[in-house]
């Protein structure tokens, strides 16, 4: 599904965000990208949608170079990859059904299918019932189920949650996983960037911890910090 | 995926975004009113001069003299071959106690031209109308290469004036138009880059999601033409009543003055203050969503 080859970011300031990441990902996976603040998580999911693209190495996602897409052709890239966020960016005067049905509006959907999709992804999520709320009107948990509606109601192949649980108390926390562990048993691939020790310990999945730009550890059935 | 399919998404969208920026759409569209206004009133000022030069130039007409003992067969010779000069309307000859005959009815009240003289002194002429008064030195040029022509005359002095004077309002009025143009262009660029600013996010999450970029441009353009569409509108409809007001007035109390009032003229005139909207506001909203996308790549 994914393969990074000899990627490195070095940006014009001369931070080097990622040095030398060698990283392969098979279909269906759920991998945990860990490590501290400024480690490089951030910008290895963005290579992936081509928000960034490397200084060096190659970047492939389902067998599309991404490093070599040109400019016209990364919005067909990005139909493909869902993305959830810490901060959920979700359009505030907009609601809960027209910030997800968005997400297909401007791929150019048929009517029918749009709506047929929005709903079946707000049911998935268990927030078919604030469909007409606005974001204001929603807690932060609410918001993030919104936000990954909004990722996968085209139904991506591989999905990129970027501290997902970053602004959520315990509870939600542990909801918000399991509704990714239960997105990722639908055969999406699942890559997630976190500092949270506890969801990582809790899950025990792939961990592919990252320090200084550089792959300290990739350990299947991992925990947040090697033992 | 075509433009028609996703018309509806784009509009509802263009609305949203002149409703969100409110006061700053009205004074945009407030500027492309009294910018199109301008050029409107330029247009039909124009169109009115060059009425008023044309129907001048159709009275001015070149007298030609040919020699007094000029045959009539060959007067009727040389009136087809000056007809058929390019530019020339009308020939008619006038025979010099015709001409005689003019004089003395226009003068003849005034002084008794016995006391002055028996004989009719005038020559036989012919009197040319041109098509146009710009032809005007060129056709008085090729009669008077005819052998039998002694004297060719006509106001070329006045038509030449009132053409340099047109010809300037012309290049000044088209400066101004231009300078006019560019500078609704920017404000309406502005006012949309400011609803661009305020729909960053929106425009983020549409790349995010794979939008193109010629998807994510629709709506800014379709808020300019909107923006152009409602000043054109106003813009016509403000010229439509004060043109026609002022026509009325001059047809009472300048009658002889020869002002446009051909609705076919005056609805190509419109017209183009229309579409003169309507490409400002597609040209804006297209040039104001540009640079942001330029950034983001």
């Amino acid at each position: 599904m994914i393969e990074l080859k000899h990627v490195s970011k070095l940006y014009t300031n001369g931070v080097e965000a990622l040095l030398d990441i060698n990283l392969h990902i098979g279909k269906e996976e759920f991998v945990f990208i860990v490590g501290p603040s400024g480690a490089g998580k951030t910008t290895l999911m963005k290579m992936l949608y081509r928000e960034e693209v490397p200084s060096s190495g190659q970047v492939i996602v389902d067998r599309v170079n991404v490093t070599e897409l040109t400019p016209d052709q990364v919005p067909y890239l990005r139909r493909n990859i869902g993305v959830v966020f810490q901060d959920y960016k979700l359009l505030p005067r907009r609601t809960v059904y027209e910030n997800v049905a968005f997400a297909l509006q401007v791929t150019g959907a048929a009517r029918s299918q749009i709506r047929r999709h929005t709903m079946q992804a707000l049911e998935l999520v268990g927030m078919l019932k604030r469909a007409s709320s606005f974001p204001e009107e929603l807690s932060g948990g609410e918001k993030q189920r919104v936000c990954i509606a909004r990722a996968i109601v085209n139904n991506p192949p591989l999905l990129l949650a970027d501290e997902p649980t970053g602004n959520l108390d315990p509870q939600t926390t542990f909801e918000i996983m399991e509704l990714l562990d239960k997105i990722n048993r639908r055969s999406t691939t699942l890559i997630t960037a976190t500092h949270n020790k506890n969801i990582v310990d809790m899950m025990k999945r792939r961990v592919v911890q990252l320090e200084a730009g550089r792959v300290i550890r990739d350990q299947q059935l991992g925990t947040y910090s090697s033992s | 995926m075509s433009v028609l399919s996703n018309l509806e998404f784009f509009v509802v969208e263009a609305l949203r975004s002149i409703r969100r920026s409110g006061l700053m759409s009205i004074v945009a569209i407030g500027i492309v009113i009294i910018s199109l206004t301008i050029f409107g009133m330029f247009l039909l000022f124009m169109a009115n001069l060059g009425n008023i030069v044309a129907f001048m130039g159709s009275r001015l007409d070149i007298v030609a003299y040919v020699d007094k003992d000029l045959t009539a067969d060959a007067a009727q010779v040389l009136q087809t071959s000056i007809s058929q000069i390019g530019g020339v309307d009308t020939v008619v000859y006038v025979p010099k106690e015709e001409a005689w005959k003019n004089f003395r009815e226009e003068f003849g009240a005034k002084l008794d031209l016995r006391e002055v003289m028996d004989e009719n002194p005038l020559p036989n002429s012919f009197s040319i109308k041109v098509t146009s008064p710009d032809v005007l030195p060129k056709v008085a040029e090729s009669v008077a290469n005819f052998a039998d022509v002694s004297e060719v005359r006509y106001s070329g002095k006045l038509i030449k004036q009132i053409q340099t004077m047109v010809d300037a309002v012309r290049l000044g009025g088209l400066l101004l138009s231009v300078l006019l143009f560019f500078a609704t262009l920017l404000i309406v660029v502005n006012t949309i880059r400011l609803t661009v600013l305020a729909r960053e996010t929106d425009i983020y999450i549409m790349r995010l999601v794979g939008a193109t970029k010629s998807f994510i441009r629709w709506p800014f353009v379709i808020e300019g033409v909107l923006m152009g569409i409602m000043g054109g509108a106003f813009g016509i409809m403000i010229l439509k009543f004060s043109y026609e007001s002022v026509l009325a007035r001059i047809k009472d109390a300048l009658p002889f003055l020869p002002v446009v009032s051909d609705p076919n003229v005056l609805t190509l005139i419109y017209l183009s203050v229309g579409i003169t909207g309507v490409l400002l506001g597609m040209l804006g909203g297209y040039i104001s969503v540009s640079r942001i996308l330029k950034e983001k790549g």
